[in-house]
């Protein structure tokens, strides 16, 4: 199955029952910043890096982190990051597939037809999401993937709720063109 | 009837949320600590950084004399010796602290990896414009473990790699601009910064060893 993170995964867990502010507030962010970063990044190595360098600066600018959303303003510290350091921006021809690293998605217990074509399902929806321009991908993964609403993407994204809502809806009709036949778009196909 | 999945529902179910590997984790959790333990036990340090809003560092302090402390005595606690700290010196440990702790993660800490000084020396040659002086001070306990060039604080560095025991130190390297100030030793984030200027250029040392080791590798390193 699909291997989800919990909003505050095994980083607590691992966390001393005193732990620090920074630790409790900001820690159990770090996967979420680093899933960010790989389908930005998209190679684990620049994801890595991203992510060292987005907790050097999220220690030396916590004393500004006043309200409870430390996931929006870790996020936006790690696609910083990834947009000037890594030049996400551009739309490099060097592109390692997210799958690469990606889990063994398939149930064991299906069967071989069934479970052959939900591989290829799944690929495809994984092509079409690389293909997306990275402003229409970092939108989509937010929303869908890491369920952030509206406002915390315009937080994390630096932009107006309607301009995430319109990158939103290009990025859907851009994806319904290549799945159209294995997704269901409602109203937006 | 469709039995095809929505948008959320095929995404989650083909892509993968990532989990931070082990190592990116542990050395966050390092540095969690690192800075928690300095907010509890040097907040002073805290409410001197320019940018610190007072409201958010008042509702995780209750001890609202501290803040008063911090107020006037700006930066003294954070860096030492007290008084004369300027700002641009604070960007500068901060960052030198930022490019050690870089270069203890994995992979990072040498471009070249060479306990002798003939190879490192000339390994600097054409990639930085200075040719900072290599000893080996494997005798006097701290044993060169390689080179390395960095962009910190607006100056590329050479910077050379030694060891003390089981931790490293970076020394860093770069053209004096600014005369021959006398040595300083300052405390960041729990680490230990040792300045020193001689023969027009200028060393920073940066370890979590103590500053009397720091001070021990400098009286090394300059004779």
């Amino acid at each position: 199955m699909v291997r989800r993170a919990d909003k505050a995964p095994d980083v607590k867990k691992a966390a001393a029952p005193q732990a620090g502010r920074f630790e409790r507030i900001v820690l159990p962010h770090l996967g979420a910043g680093f899933t960010l970063a790989m389908y930005l990044t998209r190679n684990t190595a620049d994801a890595e890096d991203a992510v060292q360098e987005a907790v050097l600066r999220a220690v030396r600018y916590f004393p500004t982190l006043r309200d409870d959303d430390a996931r929006a303003w870790f996020l936006t510290i790690v696609r910083r990051v990834c947009f000037t350091a890594y030049g996400t921006h551009h739309q490099g021809t060097d592109v390692i597939s997210i799958d690469a690293a990606g889990p063994q998605l398939v149930d064991d217990r299906d069967q071989p037809d069934a479970a052959a074509s939900r591989l290829q399902v799944q690929q495809r929806v994984r092509d079409a999401i690389d293909q997306l321009p990275p402003l229409l991908r970092e939108a989509i993964v937010l929303r869908e993937l890491q369920d952030c609403s509206y406002t915390e993407i315009a937080t994390v994204t630096q932009v107006p709720v309607g301009t995430v809502m319109s990158r939103l809806s290009r990025a859907r009709t851009r994806l319904a063109e290549m799945l159209q036949d294995v997704v269901d778009f409602g109203d937006v196909a | 009837m469709s039995e095809l999945p929505d948008l959320h529902k095929a995404m989650a179910e083909s892509l993968p949320v990532y989990e931070a590997p082990a190592a990116l984790r542990m050395w966050a959790i390092e540095q969690a600590r690192a800075v928690d333990q300095e907010s509890l036990r040097d907040a002073p340090s805290l409410a001197s950084m320019p940018w610190v809003r007072a409201r958010s560092f008042y509702k995780w302090r209750t001890a609202a004399g501290l803040l008063i402390a911090a107020a006037v005595g700006w930066g003294a606690a954070s860096l030492r010796p007290a008084g004369g700290t300027t700002p641009g010196i604070s960007a500068t440990t901060n960052q030198l602290v930022d490019a050690h702790v870089r270069s203890l993660l994995p992979s990072h800490l040498l471009d070249v990896e060479s306990t002798d000084r003939h190879t490192v020396k000339p390994w600097f040659a054409g990639k930085t414009d200075i040719a900072p002086p290599v000893v080996d001070l494997a005798d006097k306990g701290f044993p060169l473990l390689g080179g390395r060039l960095d962009y910190v604080d607006g100056h590329s560095a050479a910077v050379l790699i030694y060891g003390r025991r089981l931790h490293k130190i970076n020394l860093f390297v770069w053209r004096s601009t600014t005369g021959e100030p006398p040595d300083r030793s300052f405390a960041v984030r729990g680490y230990s910064l040792l300045h020193w200027t001689r023969g027009g250029l200028s060393y920073w040392a940066v370890s979590d060893a103590a500053e009397a080791e720091l001070e021990a590798f400098r009286d090394a390193y300059v004779q």
